[in-house]
């Protein structure tokens, strides 16, 4: 009744090419950008923002950024916790090198840095597929942390080994650092996120995600449509890397504050491979979704049976966190594999047909 | 339905051969994989604008010279040329820059995208605009994309698949995957058609009908069809000439009623006694 799309008719090729075809969905999405814009910001308090929102937003972005490697190029990774570190460690060097540089430009700047780590240790996609290419990324896991640790240059030979993200302004405004307020990093974390999902979107639908969705489907008919695996597959760990540099970037500047080398091993990586998985491979919604449900997942434990007076203590919590987040993944590979993505599109068309189902 | 395109627009590029003129000449062509010989010294040509049949039994050496035809093998011996030229050796995906386009025998559709996706995807290459304008999907992208649709558009209602153009192909039956298949060969605007079985695993209505859109394609787009085939009466039928391959050799070439008739080509399928 609510979301009924009959008498939407398109009458032309563009407004059928629409971001939302549907008047529907652009009304869902205007609601959520007012509550992500306007609600949250009156009411959450500080622990809100730097327990859930922020990370939320990083996270969703980092999965975004794997998503269009392996959801839409099938080109499976498990170096993404490292390409994080490249980008984190390249905005460091550039916001310290150049002081005076603008936090926006350095951090755009830094996800080419991860960019062409990510091309480079794509390479071996050129001849393996599946799980060999995992491997291959595993490599490129290994190889940076440790890179991270042993490079003094690369943390300003700095006596505790680790990054700390100095006070930086923006237009007078403190974004980065000790100084900042929670508010303004997350308008931040938002804005960019914002951004980049947009141009996400654009790039999947059009001839550059067709692209690499026909490689996913089936390399060698892609082939002979014309399309150059080589090329295609190299711009998709290019994409992807960048995205996820950048998120790496916003991961130590815009909320950790400071970072050590093992923070991007491969817990981190592979926290974001099951936002990605079981948020959905092959779409933009799932990785909101995704993030959602592992970043609250362990402030609803911890806060939760507090409120019905069971108190928990913080062991108790993280235990029955990794419980909870193994079984899900688990039941999701078996139920649904295409993820909470999915439950969506599946809730939208049972809403489309309700209240007259036939 | 939308009345049909206008056919004078829909004829394949021009490049200067003219119907009935030798289109493709493949020349004492051997291709072997190791020691297995897959094809043996094979010369055939295509004409401009006829239907030509490759036939022959089960690993005869057909689909293996498809693939030498469009360049996803590269014979050891022999010569191929192609609009007038002799071809180098090249990569599966610049064959489609030459005018080839091929079909599978196995469908090889992109399962996970719709028809739609499918065949905009044999678009892909006529598609220039870069990465920052599909970023912004505006301006120049979206008229891009806009006017590949409508080419697309004019192939879904040529083959009658208008009602499927939102359905993720992995859903589809069998027989309109091979039609989704065609629709994405011809996207690709082709001089020569390659048709890897087309009909393979249809019912007889289902043939009829591919066997229509075949006639189209070859008749108001004058695009020059290469195909295999195992039903011998639509290969008849359809066919301006037919190559006979056996164990990688030619054994009869002509119209289809001097092949019927040709002894070698009844002992290769018959069998004869040693």
């Amino acid at each position: 009744m609510f979301y009924r799309t009959a008498g939407q008719f398109k009458t032309s090729y563009e407004a059928d090419h629409a971001l939302f075809p549907v008047r529907q969905d652009a009304f869902l999405l205007g609601v959520v950008l007012v509550i992500a814009f306007v609600i949250f910001p009156l009411t959450a308090s500080e622990f809100t923002f730097r327990a859930l929102l922020i990370p939320v937003l990083i996270y969703s972005l980092a999965a975004l950024g794997l998503n269009i490697l392996t959801g839409y190029a099938g080109q499976l990774s498990l170096g993404t916790g490292a390409f994080m570190g490249v980008g984190a460690y390249a905005c460091y060097k550039l916001i310290t090198i150049f002081p005076e540089m603008n936090i926006v430009v350095a951090i755009a700047l830094s996800g080419f840095f991860s960019a062409a780590i990510g091309v480079l240790f794509g390479l071996p996609s050129l001849r393996i597929k599946g799980f060999y290419l995992a491997i291959a990324t595993l490599a490129a896991q290994f190889f940076l942390v440790w890179l991270f640790q042993k490079w003094a240059w690369l943390y300003n030979d700095n006596a505790s080994g680790a990054i700390q993200v100095p006070n930086i302004d923006m237009f007078g405004i403190t974004v980065a650092g000790p100084r900042a307020t929670a508010i303004t990093q997350y308008y931040f974390v938002l804005c960019v996120v914002c951004v980049i999902t947009f141009f996400a979107i654009n790039i999947t639908r059009g001839r550059i995600g067709r692209m690499w969705k026909a490689v996913r489907d089936m390399d060698i008919a892609a082939e002979l449509v014309g399309i150059n695996l080589m090329r295609s597959k190299l711009m998709a760990f290019f994409v992807s890397s960048y995205v996820v540099g950048i998120a790496g970037a916003l991961f130590v500047f815009l909320w950790r504050g400071a970072a050590e080398a093992n923070l991007f091993d491969i817990p981190l990586s592979f926290r974001v491979l099951f936002i990605a998985i079981i948020g959905g491979l092959g779409s933009i919604l799932g990785n909101f979704l995704g993030a959602i449900l592992i970043v609250a997942l362990p402030v609803i434990i911890g806060s939760v049976p507090q409120a019905f007076g069971i108190p928990l203590d913080s062991a108790m919590v993280e235990h029955l966190n990794i419980m909870i987040i193994g079984a899900l993944i688990i039941a999701f590979l078996i139920i649904e594999p295409h993820g909470l993505a999915r439950f969506w599109a599946m809730i939208r068309e049972k809403f489309i047909l309700w209240p007259f189902p036939h | 339905m939308n009345p049909r395109p206008d056919p004078s627009q829909l004829t394949a590029p021009d490049d200067g051969i003219a119907r009935g003129g030798v289109l493709l000449d493949v020349k004492n062509v051997s291709l072997s994989f190791g020691g297995v010989k897959a094809i043996t010294d094979i010369s055939l040509n295509v004409l401009k604008g006829e239907i030509r049949a490759i036939i022959g039994p089960n690993g005869a050496g057909k689909t293996s010279m498809l693939n030498v035809i469009n360049g996803f093998y590269t014979p050891q011996q022999g010569t191929i040329i192609f609009r007038g030229r002799e071809r180098r050796s090249m990569k599966p995906h610049e064959a489609v820059g030459q005018g080839i386009a091929r079909t599978f025998q196995n469908v090889a559709l992109f399962k996970g995208m719709s028809t739609l996706d499918n065949i905009m995807a044999g678009r892909s290459v006529m598609m220039k605009r870069n990465i920052g304008w599909q970023m912004l999907w505006h301006g120049p992208a979206l008229r891009e994309e806009i006017e590949h649709r409508e080419k697309v558009e004019e192939i879904i209602d040529f083959l009658e698949i208008q009602h499927i153009r939102r359905t993720p192909v992995g859903k589809l039956p069998y027989g309109l995957q091979k039609r989704v298949e065609l629709g994405r060969a011809l996207a690709m605007e082709p001089t020569l058609l390659l048709l890897d079985e087309p009909m393979a695993g249809m019912n007889l209505e289902e043939k009829e009908d591919m066997s229509r859109f075949i006639i189209d394609v070859n008749q108001q787009r004058g695009t020059t069809i290469a195909l295999i085939e195992h039903d011998m009466g639509v290969v008849m039928d359809l066919s301006d000439r037919v190559v006979v391959l056996d164990y990688g050799k030619k054994i009869a070439d002509g119209s289809p009623d001097e092949v019927k008739n040709s002894q070698d080509v009844i002992d290769a399928y018959l069998g004869v006694p040693h």
